[in-house]
């Protein structure tokens, strides 16, 4: 029997002072935001060989995880995943926030942000950024509407839960699409991009979702049952070994290339081998597996929540992989040739992220924070006692 | 909230207001309703990589001076539209050579494909320009071009006392590259750097119609071997090279 949906209290002065401390971040962010508009994205790392740089690490691995934060509502309503049923609406909501903070980021770092209204009214259907307006535009909506459905009218949520599963994977294929239809770029270009990045949302969504969730019920004093964390767990153990999966799967087939011998031989020795290997592999694969698997670890709290935590840090590295490492390889123009110029061809190309960066960054993620708290005071998102359903067992444990 | 009958008849007025006004915002924006280009012509350039000096900047001082083009100061944010690039062949086998990089105005340019906006365009004769009114400054451009060819203008820039009047500062926050001096072009001249090299440089630049096959480039991409950068790609640059 499921309990029933209750905002939290949040009158605490804990409350309050982590709402105080997102909004002292966002202030920050806001006045990065200012600071880059005034003086240019001079004052910022990024140059003419890295032009994407912190703040699109930060929009981006946001808007993966905001994807991914919906994978308890769709694991309830399409895949009828019962014990997750009761976090459909908390689910619904996080992934609203996330893309709210995530866009804002992405939105206010381009080189002309007081232009916004143009990518609305001309549209090129070639651009894949013009058809992510879209998808991260439905998305909002369809989760909008899951939301008010759950809340108000349950007849509708089966269809459009399912609606907003659908187009979650194909927002996030389009995310990764963004760079995976790059072909002058080697690192970027690949039919499996996409599909690296919605295993990569079902990793960081599961895990991002698990902390909130098991954070919640522990500082209301509310109770959470265990074995719900360890279906998690499970969920999350699935959803890791197929990012390891596709991982594997990029790399043998480029590696079977000669044509991508150069490039895959600098990802693995170069200047971003150090992120590729414990940021990549460490932190998106083998850490979280290691503490998952392990028969003592993988079945306490704390260590479910230290593989999500290293998951989620794990998101923000592989985004940073795959822009900044796909952005600093060299462009071969003339292949034989070595070259160099005053544009600095021909050589790995140099970039120090700068503090404005990072605060226009965390400014998103304080967005994201403000909003989640906000959110699960004033609406009745979560349960008032988070049980797993009678005669619901987890299939298997470490 | 409740809105009374004049709040919503001026709500209505605005936006009436704002549809007609919107297409012709629309038209002063569009680029291809105020071009002159003819679509039977397609512009080109060929490069003969043996007569270009390493030593000789004429091609890129030529640009910078006719287009506007100021220096930063820093090697990573310096815009170039054209820049010199060596080579040095790894094995040793091929003699070093000294050519100028500029955008290759492709048939098939991913600039254009990826630019959200239509900022970035192909002209009716072939010529990939950017309407700098219209660039949000989103740089997938940049991301999606194998030359290298587009800067990002990262602070406000300088404007040199001798400025040309004929062709616009871009403001600081939009993607701007090589236009072929597109305002030469349509006054029926050529581009700077083709101009500097004859006169200043090894004449080793040569610009025309490469759909009139009797034109001088025509005929010499017909008669000597050339490549073309990247040609795998399947772009279709317009800027031939010779000796490489």
């Amino acid at each position: 029997m499921l309990s029933e949906f209750s905002a939290i209290e949040g009158r605490s002065p804990r409350y309050w002072m982590l709402v105080g401390l997102f909004a002292l971040v966002l202030a920050v962010g806001m006045g990065a935001f200012l600071a880059i508009e005034v003086y240019g994205h001079g004052i910022t790392g990024m140059n003419n060989q890295v032009v994407w740089g912190m703040p699109h690490v930060f929009a981006i691995s946001l808007l993966v995880m905001a994807s991914g934060a919906l994978n308890l509502g769709s694991m309830s309503t399409v895949f009828a995943t019962v014990q997750f049923k009761q976090f459909t609406r908390f689910s619904a909501f996080l992934a609203i926030v996330l893309l709210v903070g995530g866009l804002t980021v992405l939105l206010l770092d381009l080189g002309r942000p007081d232009r916004l209204l143009l990518p609305m009214l001309h549209m090129n259907f070639r651009s894949m950024f013009t058809w992510n307006v879209f998808l991260y535009s439905g998305f909002l909506v369809l989760c909008l509407l899951y939301l008010w459905s759950m809340f108000s009218y349950k007849q509708f949520t089966k269809v459009v839960g399912s609606a907003a599963f659908a187009w979650r994977v194909i927002l996030t294929t389009g995310t990764g699409s963004i760079f995976g239809v790059i072909q002058a770029r080697d690192v970027f270009h690949s039919a499996i991009t996409g599909p690296m990045f919605v295993a990569v949302s079902l990793t960081s969504g599961t895990a991002l979702s698990t902390i909130l969730l098991v954070s919640t019920y522990r500082r209301t004093g509310r109770h959470m049952d265990e074995k719900l964390v360890f279906g998690l767990r499970n969920a999350l153990i699935f959803f890791t070994l197929l990012v390891g999966y596709l991982f594997v799967v990029e790399k043998f087939t480029k590696m079977y290339s000669p044509a991508f011998y150069d490039v895959e031989l600098w990802l693995f020795t170069g200047p971003w081998a150090k992120l590729y290997w414990f940021g990549v592999w460490g932190c998106c694969v083998i850490f979280p597996l290691m503490i998952l698997f392990n028969g003592r670890w993988g079945n306490t709290v704390h260590g479910v929540m230290a593989a999500s935590g290293i998951t989620v840090v794990g998101v923000f590295a592989f985004v940073a992989h795959v822009l900044l490492a796909g952005q600093s390889f060299p462009f071969d123009m003339f292949p034989g040739y070595q070259l160099s110029s005053v544009f600095l061809d021909g050589v790995d190309a140099v970039y120090t992220p700068a503090l404005v960066e990072f605060a226009l960054g965390f400014g998103g993620i304080a967005l994201s924070g403000i909003l989640f708290l906000l959110g699960i005071k004033f609406f009745r998102l979560l349960p008032g006692r988070a049980v797993a359903p009678k005669g619901w067992e987890l299939p298997w444990s470490p | 909230m409740t809105m009374d009958r004049r709040s919503v008849l001026g709500l209505g007025g605005v936006l009436a207001a704002g549809l007609v006004l919107a297409p012709g915002m629309r038209l002063v924006a569009a680029p291809e309703n105020v071009t002159e280009a003819s679509d039977k012509r397609r512009w080109g350039m060929l490069i003969d990589t043996t007569h270009c000096d390493a030593a000789c900047t004429a091609c890129t001082q030529a640009c910078r001076t006719e287009n506007n083009v100021s220096i930063v100061g820093d090697p990573q944010r310096d815009i170039h539209w054209i820049r010199k690039v060596d080579l040095h062949d790894k094995d040793g086998r091929k003699p070093d050579r000294s050519l100028p990089v500029l955008c290759n105005h492709c048939e098939h340019p991913p600039c254009v494909h990826v630019c959200p906006t239509e900022a970035s365009f192909i002209r009716k004769d072939g010529i990939v320009l950017v309407d700098m009114h219209r660039c949000i400054g989103c740089r997938y451009c940049m991301i999606a071009c194998p030359y290298k060819a587009r800067s990002l203008v990262y602070s406000k820039p300088k404007v040199p006392p001798d400025a040309n009047t004929r062709v616009p500062i871009r403001a600081k926050g939009v993607v701007e590259k090589c236009t072929f001096c597109v305002h030469r072009i349509d006054d029926g001249g050529e581009p700077a750097c083709v101009e500097a090299c004859r006169k200043d440089g090894g004449g080793s630049m040569l610009f025309g119609d490469i759909n009139d096959p009797n034109s001088e480039i025509s005929k010499r991409i017909r008669e000597v071997s050339t490549t073309t950068i990247r040609a795998d790609l399947g772009l279709k640059p317009r800027v031939h090279y010779q000796g490489i």
